[in-house]
């Protein structure tokens, strides 16, 4: 057995707390790593084709790594994977936090959930199996008080991930949260919601070494110093709320749902200014060195931790710039379990809809801070205007019609990000092309287009490799994991990955072996999704984008074309090796209709 | 197609500079890094530098393309001749500019170009009682006439001029441009340098003033710095260097909200606002 890993993944049905342990053969450990990578493995796998994502028998995967338990900084990371509400495809969200390691340490590489629990209830796992306890009296509570309570109940031992009420109402964006983090993407809290399932509590039970303990030591001390450098700096001095400003002078900051690229009143979101006045705490996640969250004191004394998303979301996006109300508006999502970007990307749609009069509710409109909060609760309760809201903005701009498709601020359901891709080109291309769907985190395009390497504003082959570059060194991160706020700290990142994952595991693995390897997690999530109905048409971007120009500070409009977008499109999949419908060749397709063993190596045919 | 093209016309053969002109030093950066840079901001379409045969040029951005003069030492129409083939599939008019005009500012090109309706085919600045044909926006169809008049060798550009349809747009014209008024009032923008006297007196003028703006923990560093900060600086590397910022790995810079660069070459002119951020943006 390798190092850092125990070679299965605990299958449980929560309707009876029956379980099997499914062995997880070393190749494809090696050929998939962790986190999201073997994420998809295990859908491919456990998720029957065509399923409901909230149907009892789509699985729900909590997936760790084998770095997670080592000293390596921002190990601590977990993935929850599952066929999305939301999109409908694969969706992989990452969280970080102490429940990573406690669920490794019962003696799993990922542990998945089925079926559906006849009441509230909760899944514990520690050495002792899975079983289940009735969560009735939590159902209700936010995630965090959940959490609480159940440590409370079972032990400071226990870690405990957990959803809100948008979860338990299954609002199709709502998160899993572990302490104060979210896996926030793509509606995984609805997935737990729609089996009854509160809450997963995990405690560690056994321990795994590394193949190497001295050698990860010294790689771990080498790569904490290196975690204080420069690379990191923004993350520690201002968080990722120091993007707003920047963002804004550069004209891609969404403003309004993408019909503008500047916020007039972003000054009053920006961290510059609030960090000061209202900064309070920084804070880290488990075994981090980085520490990038930023608190933020209310108007009302409360506490806020702020991201960037969070405040573009419920700010610019929604046209609010008080602060005290997007502060709130990013708390009230915490506790609700709500995706910030997914909510304010469909209210800041429904307040469009609302100004081209194609929704009945006067009261929402852009720049209402008590407007965007009444749609949070709303949404969170499922009730009024919320039952719409509650599914998204693609599926509620299904039900209104009327045009209003054209600009809802999606990709393949899931909200766009705070990264305007009309003047960020490449980024253009990592959204439409994503297997998750409009999101940075699985796309980092935007670093290519923010180094000043390529023209912007010009999307052509460059944007295409930068795209493909910034997905695959993701689809390593992710599924090592390691946080990528640490990315600017590799120099030569392949090799160093394939380092710690040798010094962890023992294998032999070089930097080519992991490039490699990111190629396959990223087809092997796309081979997911063309399975379950995916098509070329699905890689695009909202129609708006396609049409209307944004304007830069110097007078040069951001313009993209459908002619354009497809262009790069083609070039995409070129590169990526698939046919012109973005299809894996038949050397590839095979791969994954196979079930077992076999279709590791197609991927590399 | 681009509606224009920039065309710089660098193979002159600066005999009373004594050197080179497009090599001449400006700011850390060399006069025709400068002008081809400021050409380059106020055109949609390709900027080209005609050459000498054989002349060896400094430094020059990417995408900026370099074609050569037919023949050396013919003056202006044979370089005209050169630029405006090179882009005559590309382009509709092109403004034309000689290499030794560092006070060029993009808005008096634009204002130029702006003057070339369809009833037009070359825009020709007159200023300081002298008319301004390397400071000019010509159509591209002229290139037709222009080797014609090669060809007779009536090599002045006054007979280009007298074979078709001129708008002459004096200092008083040009001025109405509100934009122009504001940043280059006295026309600097047309006055080009023959002897050395005229590049040091240049190059003694204080560098344009700009605003420089810092962002996230660039801003934080600034010891309270305000915000924007006026400076004078010629290029992207002087605006840095008075900001106390390099421009390494982790800043980049948005001139005018514009282009991400880390070129310290990148020409600046009165009225720009240059905007440091970390090159970790996002995440």
């Amino acid at each position: 057995m390798p190092g850092g890993l125990f070679g299965q993944t605990l299958v449980v049905d929560v309707a009876d707390a029956s379980a099997e342990r499914l062995p997880v053969p070393e190749d494809v450990q090696r050929a998939y790593i962790g986190g999201a990578g073997l994420g998809a493995w295990l859908l491919h796998r456990l998720a029957p084709a065509g399923v409901d994502p909230l149907a009892p028998e789509a699985p729900l995967a909590f997936v760790f790594s084998p770095l997670v338990g080592t000293p390596l900084t921002t190990s601590a990371k977990f993935a929850v994977v599952a066929k999305s509400p939301l999109t409908g495809m694969l969706n992989d969200a990452l969280a970080s936090s102490h429940f990573a390691i406690a669920g490794k340490l019962t003696g799993n590489d990922a542990i998945v959930v089925r079926g559906a629990c006849r009441e509230p209830s909760v899944l514990l796992v520690d050495g002792d199996g899975p079983r289940m306890e009735p969560a009735g009296d939590l159902w209700g509570l936010s995630a965090q008080d959940a959490e609480q309570r159940l440590r409370d109940r079972l032990g400071p031992a226990w870690r405990v991930a957990s959803i809100g009420p948008a979860g338990e109402r299954q609002v199709a964006y709502a998160t899993v949260s572990h302490d104060g983090r979210h896996a926030g993407r793509g509606g995984l809290g609805a997935v737990m919601g729609s089996k009854r399932l509160k809450a997963v509590a995990v405690r560690a039970s056994t321990k795994v070494a590394p193949a190497d303990p001295p050698g990860v030591l010294a790689a771990a001390r080498e790569l904490r110093a290196r975690s204080f450098g420069p690379a990191t700096a923004k993350y520690r001095e201002l968080g990722t709320l120091a993007n707003l400003l920047a963002f804004n002078a550069i004209a891609t900051l969404p403003t309004r749902n993408f019909q503008e690229a500047t916020f007039a009143e972003a000054p009053r979101l920006s961290a510059e200014d609030l960090a000061d006045a209202r900064g309070v705490a920084r804070d880290s996640c488990a075994s981090c060195s980085i520490g990038c969250e930023h608190i933020y004191r209310r108007a009302d004394g409360r506490r806020t931790r702020v991201e960037y998303e969070n405040v573009f979301a419920l700010g610019p996006l929604c046209g609010v710039s008080d602060p005290d109300a997007v502060l709130e508006a990013s708390a009230r999502c915490d506790e609700l379990g709500l995706d910030t970007i997914s909510a304010g990307g469909t209210i800041a749609w429904a307040m469009e809809c609302v100004e081209r009069g194609l929704i009945d509710a006067p009261w929402l409109r852009f720049g209402d801070a008590g407007a965007l909060l009444r749609a949070l609760e709303e949404i969170g309760a499922r009730e009024g205007l919320g039952e719409l809201l509650a599914l998204g903005s693609r599926a509620a701009a299904q039900v209104v019609g009327q045009g209003s498709e054209a600009f809802a601020p999606h990709v393949k359901g899931l909200e766009l990000p705070g990264y305007e891709p009309r003047t960020l080109h490449a980024m253009a291309l990592g959204l439409a092309v994503n297997a998750r769907g409009a999101d940075h985190n699985r796309s980092g395009a935007y670093e290519a287009d923010l180094s000043g390497r390529l023209e912007r504003l010009a999307g052509g082959d460059a944007h295409v490799a930068a795209a493909i570059e910034t997905e695959d060194r993701a689809a390593i991160m992710d599924s090592l994991i390691l946080c990528k706020f640490l990315r600017g700290v590799f120099e030569d990142p392949y090799p160093e990955w394939a380092r710690l994952l040798g010094l962890v595991t023992g294998w032999d693995v070089d930097g080519a072996e992991l490039a490699e390897t990111a190629r396959r997690i990223v087809l092997a999530k796309r081979a997911f999704n063309i399975r379950e109905g995916w098509t070329r048409a699905d890689d695009t971007l909202p129609e708006r984008l396609l049409a209307e120009s944004v304007e830069v500070g110097s007078g040069r409009e951001g313009t993209l074309t459908k002619d354009l977008l497809d262009r790069m499109i083609d070039r995409y999949y070129q590169a990526r090796g698939l046919d012109a419908e973005g299809l894996l060749q038949p050397g590839e397709r095979v791969l994954f209709e196979d079930s077992d063993r076999g279709h590791l190596h197609a991927l590399t045919d | 197609m681009a509606q224009a093209a920039g065309i710089v016309l660098a193979g002159g053969r600066s005999s009373r500079m004594g050197t080179a002109k497009a090599a001449l030093e400006w700011h850390g950066s060399t006069l025709l890094r400068r002008v081809v840079g400021v050409v380059d901001r106020a055109v949609d379409g390709p900027v080209v530098v005609v050459r000498a045969p054989g002349q060896e040029l400094p430094a020059l951005p990417d995408g900026i393309e370099v074609v050569e003069d037919a023949r050396e030492g013919r003056g202006p129409l044979q370089g005209m001749a050169a630029g405006l083939a090179a882009v005559r599939d590309r382009a509709a008019v092109a403004y034309v500019s000689s290499t030794d005009v560092p006070l060029l500012h993009p808005s008096f090109i634009r204002r130029v170009l702006a003057a070339l309706r369809d009833d037009v085919d070359v825009v020709l600045p007159h200023v300081g009682g002298f008319p301004h044909p390397l400071a000019a926006a010509y159509r591209v169809e002229l290139v037709d006439a222009i080797e014609r008049l090669i060809v007779e060798d009536r090599m002045r550009p006054a007979f280009l001029f007298d074979a078709c349809r001129v708008e002459r747009l004096d200092a008083a014209s040009l001025l109405a441009d509100p934009p122009l008024a504001a940043l280059d009032p006295q026309l600097d923008s047309v006055l080009n340098l023959n002897e050395p006297a005229d590049y040091q007196a240049a190059r003694e003028r204080p560098a344009p003033e700009v605003a420089v703006r810092r962002f996230g923990v660039l801003r934080r560093l600034s010891n309270g710095a305000p915000d924007p900060a006026l400076i004078a600086a010629a290029t992207l590397g002087e605006a840095a260097a008075a900001t106390g910022l390099a421009l390494d790995e982790h800043v980049v810079a948005a001139l005018n909200g514009d282009q991400i660069t880390r070129d310290p070459e990148t020409p600046l002119v009165a009225g720009d606002t240059v905007a440091f951020l970390s090159a970790d943006a996002g995440g």
